[in-house]
């Protein structure tokens, strides 16, 4: 569960908010729903637990009155005298007169009973002094005197007056068409006299109760039935279970009153009433659904309604999960831009609630740092500027003490025509490095300054030092940052000079096309045929190389400034790429993207950004 | 997850609400009638009731077939019946049994009363001690006894008597009456009526005696055998009481009157068997005493269950019964004569 309950923590918070709204407005409406249906519903039963019995007592009374009609049958036999009179002679007589009276007794028992008032007795008998009369409306068969499971006949002694009843199924006695009837057996009995006249056994058929119950069971979906005190049932709305026991009657916890079944699979509502003049029960068995069945209109209403409820307020609250998280959402999109460097954002959402106060401030703080940033970065760039400005500025001071000291030598020996070729090198020189400002120059015009330094070297070192110039392209068409070259070439003079030999330096500009960009590329190369770089030395300047170009600013090596400028212009993927044999020499390589005249503009532009 | 738990928690105790149980796992009871009467009923039936049965006298047919009847249903119903009586009618005598019968803490002395005015005063104080009294056969005054027990109405009877005399001597000539003890009420009721009905339809008969014989039969014998010589015109003799009518056939037969003394009453069928069949009597009118005897015990019962008897009342083993304010009729006289006397036995 803590497991779980956690994990719901981590949900997104549109699923959270979801979730609680469906779970606050499903589980009390369906609680509310259930309680109040399954109280409904039990309300009905209770209604209906407590109508039927009174039905049913109404219906047993009315039952019992029938019975007790019926047990007076056998009285009508003592309103003829002459019956009566036949009755208390005793069998021993001649046959004439026993057919005689044959004759008197089931007349009278056909006047009487069979053609008389009550149209469900099916046949009488009389049981006197081993005589039998009778009187039928159908044809019977298998009146057995010696089959009952009490003995009767002449001897009987039934307890009381009463008579007592063989229910269905108890005789052998059947009539045709098997009608389920009740066999009334009653004693006899001379009133005058006080003595044993025989028995009287009358079947009436149930038709009686079929009337009375079936008025119960108005859309035959309740089943009745009506029992003896032993669960024998004498009458049932189905007619297969006429003459069954109910196993469960023992079981039956009341004997008047209404219980609902609970093992069964489906509840059965069961109303009871047993009434003491018969000893007769009568039970309705009704499925509890069917009693509910009108409920469930109401039931289906309310869950329709239910159903629409919660459809809607589901709707209702996704849309408040929507209006919360999405500005949320595009909060965070938002913010991984600003991430990702783009400060270009707006977070407009016009609400005044809280997401709408949280999407101000996320605007007014992007801002903030949109400006901060601007401002650093100009400061930065302004910064750069001058940094660069300072460093393209450069002559070498040594150099120019150098230079004017051969001069100055030139003057001593009187070589006025090397005089005036250093001073109006020199002069050009200086004339390159102060008299524009512009970054960019032509790759002709930095080509010359290089040559004009290396003459003067050239001249000054007496021809120790030579050059050569391949220059593959039209070194006028295309354009190069300022300065580049020159101290690439002095940093060659100055460790490519070795005492005693001719160092020459070879200079190479030529354009290529870059494989990977496809993007044409001015490529000047720097061989000297000098010592070389010490190995661990030129680690170090491909560490230097590769490094901050802005961090070792105040480094002597020339290397490092042009290759600073270079990549701070165009990228990484220009700049310096020095590789060296010791005793070999040293090759410089200085890599920048080809700006013709035609993008010359679009790359100043490019480079005052 | 909480929330699910507390919600599954909520529907089990929903639930468990209506499956708690107990006592009975398969039905669980929605509503039930309350019965109060049954039990009552029940409360009544467990204790031994005591019934005494006190007739006039003892040892006369006609009291013994009711005392076979209240034996009878003393069995049938479960009660405990006790049949005492003097042995001649006698008040005084009745009164020294009835004293016994309190002292024994009977439940009900139902008696035929040999004088209405005696017994009175110790039925009453019967009636103080919770014992319920009831009379049957001989009245008593009413305050003294809760309903009184009647065979057959007394006007009927009165008037039937006198129409059976009057069918067998031609609705002419003199006759006379043998009646019981003089201070029995019923015999005097039915006397009473016996005369209205001669002057109302016979003017041609004329009574001409009434003898009283205490239903002592030799007496009886004696007063009739009297009676035929005193009034040598005599052409009939009612015997009101159960001894008057042998009494008279046996002094009509000795007088060798057959047929020409009509002799008719109220008498029992055995003891008059003989004298229908040779003619020395035509008509004997009676009910049944067993079944007297019987509907006695049957009502006494009833009346200690709260049952006082009503109008029609069907009582088993015995039938319908009439109601006349606190005055019980059992049915209707039976006429034996010779064609049917041996039906009947007692």
């Amino acid at each position: 569960m803590t497991f779980n309950w956690l994990n719901f923590r981590n949900y997104r918070l549109r699923t959270k908010l979801i979730v609680t709204y469906v779970l606050l407005t499903v589980i009390p409406m369906s609680l509310l729903g259930y309680i109040a249906y399954s109280q409904y519903t039990k309300s009905i039963e209770e209604q209906v637990g407590e109508y039927i019995p009174k039905l049913l007592e109404q219906a047993n009374e009315n039952i019992a009155n029938q019975v007790s009609e019926i047990s007076h049958l056998p009285d009508l036999l003592y309103n003829s005298s002459q019956v009566v009179g036949v009755l208390r002679k005793d069998a021993h007589q001649n046959r004439s007169s026993l057919l005689q009276d044959e004759f008197t007794i089931n007349s009278y028992l056909s006047r009487t009973y069979i053609n008389g008032g009550n149209p469900d007795i099916l046949g009488v008998f009389v049981v006197s002094k081993n005589r039998v009369y009778e009187s039928v409306k159908v044809p019977y068969r298998n009146f057995d005197l010696s089959n009952y499971s009490i003995p009767y006949g002449q001897n009987i002694e039934l307890q009381g007056t009463e008579g007592m009843y063989i229910l269905p199924k108890q005789t052998t006695l059947q009539f045709d068409g098997n009608p389920p009837f009740i066999l009334l057996m009653k004693q006899l009995t001379d009133l005058e006299n006080r003595t044993n006249l025989g028995t009287i056994l009358i079947a009436v058929e149930v038709t009686f109760l079929k009337d009375v119950i079936t008025k119960l069971t108005d859309k035959g979906e309740a089943n009745l039935w009506l029992m003896d005190q032993h669960g024998h049932i004498i009458y049932h709305t189905d007619k297969n279970l006429i003459g069954t026991i109910d196993d469960d009657f023992i079981n039956y916890p009341i004997q008047k009153g209404s219980f609902r079944t609970t093992t069964e699979k489906s509840n059965k509502l069961i109303s009871i009433h047993s009434i003491e003049e018969t000893g007769w029960t009568l039970v309705h068995s009704i499925e509890a659904k069917n009693l509910t069945e009108r409920t469930d209109l109401v039931r289906n209403a309310t869950i329709i309604a239910f159903l629409g409820f919660v459809v809607v307020s589901t709707v209702i609250s996704i849309l408040l999960a929507w209006n919360v998280s999405s500005p949320l959402n595009r909060l965070i999109k938002l913010m991984k831009r600003v991430e990702q460097g783009n400060f270009n954002v707006d977070l407009s959402i016009e609400t005044k609630d809280e997401v709408g106060m949280l999407a101000n401030s996320f605007n007014s703080m992007v801002m903030e740092i949109k400006d901060l940033i601007r401002d650093k970065y100009q400061i930065e760039l302004k910064q750069k500027e001058a940094e660069l400005y300072a460093l393209q500025s450069q002559i070498n001071p040594h150099f120019m003490y150098n230079t004017l000291e051969t001069i100055a030598m030139a003057v001593e020996d009187d070589e006025k025509e090397t005089v005036v070729q250093m001073v109006t090198l020199l002069g050009r020189m200086l004339r390159f490095s102060i008299s524009n400002r512009e970054t960019l120059v032509s790759i002709s015009e930095e080509l010359m300054q290089t040559v004009d330094y290396l003459t003067i070297q050239k001249i000054r070192f007496e021809d120790k030092i030579d050059f050569v110039v391949h220059e593959e392209i039209d070194a006028r068409k295309y354009y190069t940052p300022k300065f580049i070259l020159q101290p690439i070439v002095e940093n060659a003079v100055k460790y490519g000079y070795v005492y005693g030999r001719i160092t020459t330096i070879e200079i190479t500009i030529s354009i290529i096309e870059n494989p990977d960009t496809r993007v044409e590329e001015v490529v000047f190369l720097i061989k000297d045929n000098g010592p070389g770089i010490k190995e661990e030395v030129l680690d170090n300047i491909q560490v230097l190389l590769e490094s901050d170009p802005m961090g070792k600013r105040d480094s002597s090596f020339g290397l490092i400034n042009v290759h600073a400028r270079i990549t701070m212009s165009f990228g990484n993927g220009f700049g310096l790429r020095v590789s060296s044999f010791p005793g070999q020499g040293t090759e410089v390589e200085i890599r920048i993207p080809a700006l013709d005249a035609g993008n010359e503009g679009e790359n100043n532009e490019l480079e005052k950004n | 997850m909480r929330i699910c738990f507390s919600l599954f928690c909520f529907i089990l105790f929903v639930s468990g609400c209506s499956s708690q149980d107990p006592d009975n796992e398969k039905f669980e009871v929605v509503y039930t009638i309350e019965d109060i009467e049954m039990e009552e009923a029940e409360k009544n039936e467990t204790q031994q009731l005591t019934i005494a049965i006190v007739p006039k006298q003892i040892n006369i047919p006609y009291f013994n077939a009711v005392k076979e009847g209240a034996l009878e249903a003393g069995e049938d119903l479960g009660v405990n019946v006790i049949y005492t009586g003097p042995t001649f009618t006698d008040a005084s005598q009745q009164i020294l049994i009835i004293k016994d019968l309190i002292k024994q803490h009977v439940d009900v002395i139902a008696i035929s009363a040999n004088d209405p005015e005696k017994l009175a005063p110790i039925l009453l104080e019967a009636k103080d001690k919770g014992i319920k009294v009831i009379t049957w056969d001989a009245d008593t005054i009413p305050e003294a006894r809760d309903f009184f027990i009647n065979m057959v109405d007394p006007e009927t009877l009165g008037r039937h008597l006198m129409d059976i005399l009057a069918w067998n001597t031609d609705e002419e000539g003199e006759f006379a009456i043998l009646t019981g003890p003089l201070s029995a009420a019923n015999l005097n009721e039915w006397l009473h009526w016996i005369k209205v009905q001669q002057e109302e339809y016979y003017p041609n008969m004329k009574l001409v005696d009434t003898v009283a014989h205490d239903d002592d039969p030799h007496r009886a014998y004696v007063l009739a055998k009297e009676l035929l010589i005193a009034h040598p015109n005599l052409k009939g003799i009612i015997g009101n009481s159960s001894e008057g009518p042998p009494a008279a056939a046996q002094a009509v037969k000795e007088a060798q009157k057959e047929g020409e003394v009509a002799v008719v009453g109220l008498s029992p069928p055995n003891q008059m068997n003989e004298f229908l069949k040779d003619g020395s009597a035509q008509v004997v009118t009676l009910w049944s005493p067993k079944k007297l005897g019987y509907l006695t015990v049957a009502l006494a019962k009833n009346a200690l269950n709260h049952i006082e008897p009503y109008d029609h009342q069907e009582i088993a083993g015995v039938g319908k019964i009439r109601v006349k304010s606190d005055m019980v009729i059992m049915g209707e006289p039976i006429d034996f004569t010779k064609e049917n006397v041996d039906q009947y036995d007692f």
